[in-house]
């Protein structure tokens, strides 16, 4: 608590406050604008916080991701068209209400429900993540890899609609981690004798590449259905229909609350994303109604149950990450390199070894969520306006920022290959369906896989036997087993049910093809 | 999708049978006498991905009918195709530019190359911009963040 009084007092300076004023505001306009995310965003700004100090640069892309979740219902309300995926059950029933002109009301309720889920989501991250640490600290390397290997498989079977693929995409992720000199013999493995590659691939320009650059030519190539939607943008609210009435606030406040407990489960549980949580929110509301055959038609307690449960999975999603280091979705998974950069290295010994800066980062993002408040409800209009800018205007901007953070992460040319390279393979990644998030992470903890596998295997004396004197590592190991075993059954079933279309209101058909395989 | 997943299968099979027997054993050179092989785990996820790749495409060829092969559309369109590839050319001529004349031409060439590319032809916007974008820069990195990028 004390900490967290001098985490207050370092983060409440005009200076820290205008950076993490200035990540909130391009989060949401990143958010509000279809085919930019939160992902995009942090990959992009990394780079831009090199020079910041690190409460600054730490709040600053806190304050991205936090505003980039709320962004996204603007799109989704207005145009039919989710700026993320997460959003989409937020245009069920957001656009519907543009449409009949309350598209104000339903704005605002979509900002009070992003802004309470996610204050509520960082309460649970700050109550959660320093005593699961703790336990955390009693874990050795086999147990560990043990974990790791489970999450690897978890979310590699969650995060697309094929196992198999996500698994691959897994592999590629950690065997693209291998690249460069090897630590304990520091041989050099696929560095086809570049010096370059001798400290192995960069995260930053491999995450822009694969996110945001990839999804740019993805955007260029349905330009004409992405533009014909911004132009259709509902215009219309009256005077009546601008403020939530009482009785509107009395049915969405459990309607948030729950959306909260739903959206911080699912944050926690690597590899679940803010969609599986914005969906389940969604849909538990629309269960618990006395009238769900209403909603889709413009019921306000849908955008409030997406939207709060979206929200609600950024903060959350950081527990397992500050409890254990194991990232469970791309943004943790970016930020573990922007934290390593500013001093702070995830995982359970930065509780003790850091607690100033933990704290700090916990003032900033509840700082953020008020600062999103405000932002959110003041340039309400204006972020309505911006989202009418057509993509063709955009992308140029995106690309240059892109080449610029991928050049100054070293100041090479040679990061601006890296980043061209993996726009390749995201581009097809992200067409057939393999799990980019699943390649992300897998990248990201592949070190410490490899770090821990070979402890493991001196530890145990090269004996599977020996593993009955870890039990928690077994149960890990059965339980990674059981995910695959599940969700290969469960994927089996699926296939050979015959599918059938449920009849409610969809996002736009247009962008239906362009977020239908984006993930979180 | 099915046609796309079985030729993706056999390229990544393929893909991993080179990588496990001729790019690792010719890039990794083994590592020191009673320590682990540097090339065990890179290995270790090749033998994974094309054991993976493999099941990948048996499924897909047993579970494949004659509709599912002919009526999905391709998932990749031909806008999506041509539009990375003049992404990709454009930044081959940025590269260029950066590399044999200015990073600053660069930075135009990239910001009014794409505009042209994605249809934008106001001569205005297509002076404007890149020169607006090069400015912001400028002053975000050398006036507010006080350091030079190049």
């Amino acid at each position: 608590m004390d900490y967290l009084i001098i985490g207050f007092q370092d983060v409440l300076n005009p200076v820290t406050l205008f950076w993490v004023a200035s990540g909130v505001t391009l989060g949401y306009i990143l958010g509000a604008l279809p085919g930019l995310g939160k992902a995009t965003g942090v990959a992009v700004a990394i780079p831009l916080t090199f020079y910041l100090t690190p409460v600054a640069a730490l709040g600053m892309l806190i304050g991205i991701a936090k505003g980039s979740a709320a962004g996204s219902a603007v799109s989704a309300i207005l145009l039919n068209t989710p700026g993320e995926p997460s959003s989409a059950p937020t245009a069920l029933d957001g656009y519907p209400l543009a449409r009949q002109g309350k598209a104000q009301k339903a704005l605002k309720m979509g900002l009070y429900a992003s802004v309470i889920g996610d204050f509520l989501s960082t309460i649970v991250l700050i109550g959660l993540a320093a005593p699961l640490a703790n336990y955390a600290l009693l874990i050795g390397p086999v147990e560990l890899c043990a974990i790791l290997l489970f999450s690897l498989t978890f979310i590699g079977g969650l995060s697309g609609k094929s196992m198999i693929k996500g698994l691959i995409a897994g592999a590629f992720g950690v065997f693209f981690a291998t690249i460069g000199l090897e630590t304990e013999t520091f041989v050099p493995r696929m560095t086809f004798g570049m010096l370059e590659l001798d400290d192995g691939l960069k995260l930053v320009p491999l995450a822009i590449g694969m996110l945001a650059v990839a999804e740019m030519i993805i955007q260029a190539g349905n330009l004409k259905a992405l533009d014909a939607e911004t132009a259709n943008i509902a215009d219309g609210s009256s005077k009546d229909d601008r403020e939530i009435s009482h009785s509107e606030w009395r049915r969405c406040i459990p309607v948030i609350l729950r959306g909260t407990v739903i959206g911080s489960l699912i944050g926690i549980l690597p590899g679940l994303g803010a969609s599986v949580g914005s969906f389940l929110s969604y849909g538990a509301t629309k269960r618990a109604s006395k009238t769900p055959e209403k909603f889709g038609t413009g019921m306000i307690e849908g955008v409030a149950a997406a939207e709060s449960a979206d929200n609600a999975v950024v903060p959350s999603s950081l527990i397992p990450l500050f409890a254990l280091g194991i990232p469970g979705s791309v943004i943790a998974a970016l930020l573990i390199a922007a934290f390593i950069l500013h001093g702070l290295t995830p995982g359970p010994l930065m509780f003790k070894q850091q607690p100033r800066l933990v704290a700090d980062v916990y003032a900033a993002m509840i700082c953020a969520s008020f600062i999103m408040l405000f932002i959110g409800y003041s340039g309400q209009r204006i972020f309505a306006m911006i989202i009418k800018v057509p993509l063709r205007l955009i992308i140029p901007g995106v690309l240059l920022l892109c080449t610029i953070g991928a050049y100054m992460e070293t100041g090479s040319v040679f990061s601006i290959y890296v980043m061209l390279g993996f726009t390749l393979i995201g581009f097809f990644a992200k067409k057939l369906d393999f799990s980019f998030v699943t390649f992300l992470i897998g990248f990201v903890i592949g070190p410490n896989i490899e770090l821990t596998f070979r402890q493991s295997l001196q530890l145990l004396d090269h004996r599977f036997s020996n593993l009955l004197h870890h039990p928690i590592a077994l149960v890990f190991i059965i339980l990674t087993v059981l995910t695959i075993w599940w969700l290969g059954w469960s994927s089996s079933v699926a296939n050979s049910t015959p599918k059938s279309v449920e009849p409610v209101a969809q996002p736009s058909a247009a962008n239906q093809d362009i977020h239908k395989k984006r993930e979180e | 999708m099915r046609r796309a997943n079985i030729i993706s299968g056999i390229v990544l099979a393929c893909f991993g049978l080179v990588m496990i027997f001729a790019i690792i054993p010719w890039q990794i050179e083994a590592g020191p006498k009673g320590m682990m092989s540097p090339s065990l785990v890179p290995t270790m996820m090749m033998v994974l991905i094309t054991g993976l790749s493999v099941l990948l495409t048996v499924i897909n060829w047993r579970a494949r009918t004659k509709e599912s092969i002919e009526d999905t559309p391709n998932p990749v369109s031909r806008a999506e195709l041509a539009a990375l590839v003049k992404v990709g050319a454009l930044f081959a001529l940025a590269l260029g530019l950066y590399l044999w004349i200015s990073p600053l031409f660069a930075g135009i060439a990239l910001v009014a190359g794409a505009l042209l590319i994605l249809g934008e032809r106001r001569p205005l916007v297509l002076v404007l911009m890149p020169a607006g974008f090069m400015l912001a820069i400028w002053f975000l990195f050398y006036k507010v963040l006080g350091t030079a990028i190049l």
